[in-house]
């Protein structure tokens, strides 16, 4: 080794510094060696978070689901039972389906209203500014927040609807019953999460290619055909992953079902994490089926991600 | 216009001139009435989107037998503030306001740090797993906390931290998003950059810290907005996380408020009003980040 050193350096006082294959691979593996180190310690403190708040909990999530008691302790493993038995567990299925009616009806009429915000405000030419504030404001209000607002406008005696059904006439409707509740909520969350969509949609649509558009207009293409065969066409991709990750967000419904109408009447607007919420805090302990439907959701979230990345993989394949 | 189309043919320089003229005229007025159009269509969706605000407003600033009053005053005079005045010094509001906005702070400037430096591992720094961590954090970057409050919990008290601000600022770092942005932005630099540095003799760390996070500063600047509003709204976690009414945070609070002591209405209003306060500044200074915040989604891919 000495020597090897010594006749690379014999080399450099030469004239030209050369070193020899072993010293070469040596000082290779220890620049290898300090990329690796460096990497994980810029990584580490980050990742560290990641893994213990984060993955960990997700295998959590796993363990617990194959388990019955109390979230206290003095579990016992009762392997499948808990999947096998949640079908019939009280408001399991309620909730399950309470989620899936507030997704299937909250999304497409968040993403419609969206879509057609944004064409109009992504045409304006003057004081588009003050409209995009405007539109945006209920996106950064708190669910809980949005809920007591939304207390004032579907009350019974002095809501806002009321008094605009009142002035046209119309008798009032008790909408937190049974029949209405989950329709309120989630038009609740169209109220909230049109503006940042619309937002996303605006800066989509900016980014189109002016000079098809203007094609189009001289071949004297309405401004529906426009749409149809331009715009749509053209922001597919970006529409595709506003619903997927519009879906995933309305699945995660709790605070605004929690505060406006505590997840009533009965369990009408009892959505999956509210029931994980009450089987483990607020009622029994049932902390195995509580981890078995999340578990549920976690799949579905993961399954909506996975198509999502699916798309955005075939999109690089494409460009 | 329609009379100039029938003859072509006897058009000279001067019909030519006033044709382009009418067209010019035509067009622009096309333009303003598509314009006052629009116009029209917005104002009508920011309308029925912000009355509920001017609506609660209004209810705040009456007293309990106002509220129901029929019909309704739509102008809050004389105004009545014994909803605020009680809201302020009767609950633990004040508390409650400065839980959140620390709590706040703290995950945020925790989280700039946190993700910048893994955003810069993973985008300029080769090492065996970068791959793989950086497909993890993709797979689960949308796992909600809300479905992981089981394991959390159980995670958080075996610690010993609940009922301490560490279990409402330790779980919200693991929040993938922030290095995948960062990753994407550090990507986007210019390689020459870092190049020269490192011919300078800069070490790793000198180059992120005075070369990449200066040039990053607009996408810092997203960010923070980002996990701070999200901070701000959270809910489920910090609901579960405490149960002393001193880490309560706002959003815990105003629920408590509507689950506990009967319907009163006026207090709730004023509550909800309060907690619009912060939004509403912090809005009105960083807009165009707020907005860019709808980008972030858009870059991630």
């Amino acid at each position: 080794m000495a020597e090897t050193v010594a006749t690379g350096l014999a080399a450099g006082a030469a004239g030209r510094l050369r070193l020899s294959p072993a010293e070469h691979r040596r000082l290779a593996r220890r620049a290898r060696l300090r990329r690796e180190l460096t990497g994980w310690i810029f990584l580490g403190p980050m990742f560290l978070c990641f893994v213990v708040f984060l993955l960990l909990p997700v295998i959590g999530t796993v363990w617990w689901s194959m388990r019955s008691g109390s979230i206290l302790g003095g579990t016992q493993f009762v392997g499948l039972d808990n999947f096998l038995q949640l079908p019939g567990v009280v408001g399991a299925g309620a909730a399950i389906r309470n989620t899936l009616v507030f997704a299937l009806l909250s999304v497409p009429l968040i993403l419609v209203g969206a879509l057609a915000i944004a064409l109009v405000l992504a045409g304006i030419e003057r004081g588009g500014s003050i409209y995009r504030f405007l539109v945006y404001f209920p996106v950064l209000v708190p669910g809980v927040v949005a809920a007591l607002i939304w207390l004032f406008l579907t009350n019974v005696d002095f809501g806002l609807f009321n008094e605009v059904r009142r002035a046209f006439g119309a008798l009032p409707v008790t909408w937190l019953g049974a029949d209405h509740a989950l329709t309120v909520l989630a038009v609740l969350d169209v109220w909230r999460n049109v503006g940042y969509w619309a937002m996303f949609f605006v800066a989509a649509i900016i980014g189109l290619p002016t000079e098809l558009y203007q094609a189009a207009e001289l071949d004297g293409a309405s401004a529906f055909a426009r749409f149809r065969h331009l715009t749509l066409p053209l922001l597919r991709r970006i529409i595709f992953f506003a619903v997927i990750v519009a879906t995933i967000w309305g699945l995660q419904v709790f605070d605004t079902a929690l505060v406006l109408t505590n997840g009533g009447p009965g369990t009408a607007t009892t959505t999956v994490i509210y029931r994980v919420w009450l089987y483990v805090f607020a009622s029994n302990n049932k902390v195995g089926f509580a981890s078995a439907i999340s578990l549920v959701l976690i799949v579905a979230i993961l399954a909506l991600t996975l198509v999502q990345m699916r798309l955005l993989r075939g999109r690089r394949g494409v460009d | 216009m329609a009379q100039a189309v029938e003859a072509p043919a006897a058009l000279d320089g001067a019909d030519l001139r006033r044709i382009a003229a009418d067209h010019a005229r035509i067009r622009r007025w096309r333009r303003r009435r598509n314009e006052l159009a629009r116009h029209c269509v917005l104002a009508l969706v920011t309308f029925i989107l912000v009355a509920p605000f001017y609506y609660v407003v209004l209810a705040s600033l009456k007293n309990g037998t106002e509220i129901f009053s029929y019909p309704p005053k739509l102008l809050p005079i004389p105004p009545y503030f014994g909803n605020y005045e009680k809201l302020l010094w009767d609950t633990g509001f004040l508390r409650w306001m400065f839980n959140t906005l620390f709590v706040a702070g703290a995950v945020t400037t925790l989280k700039i740090f946190l993700d910048s430096m893994a955003g810069y591992a993973l985008a300029k720094i080769d090492f065996t797993g970068k791959r793989a961590v950086f497909l993890l954090m993709l797979i689960l970057l949308m796992v909600p906390i809300g479905a992981l409050i089981v394991p959390l919990w159980s995670l958080v008290s075996g610690l010993g931290l609940t009922n301490t601000y560490l279990a409402l600022i330790l779980p919200p770092l693991a929040n993938p998003l922030g290095a995948i942005l960062m990753r994407q932005f550090i990507l986007g630099l210019p390689r020459d950059l870092e190049n020269a540095a490192r011919l300078d003799g800069l070490g790793e760390f000198a180059i992120y810290w005075r070369i990449v996070l200066p040039l990053i500063k607009p996408g810092l600047v997203v960010l923070a907005v980002i996990i701070f509003t999200d901070q701000f709204m959270s809910f489920i976690w910090p609901l579960i996380a405490t149960t002393s009414d001193d880490l309560q945070l706002l959003t815990v609070g105003v629920a408590a408020l509507r689950a506990h002591g009967g319907a009163n209405y006026g207090l709730w209003s004023a509550s909800a009003v309060m907690s619009l306060v912060p939004v509403g500044i912090f809005f009105f200074v960083l807009q165009r980040q707020f907005l860019a915040r709808s980008l972030a989604g858009a870059l991630k891919q």
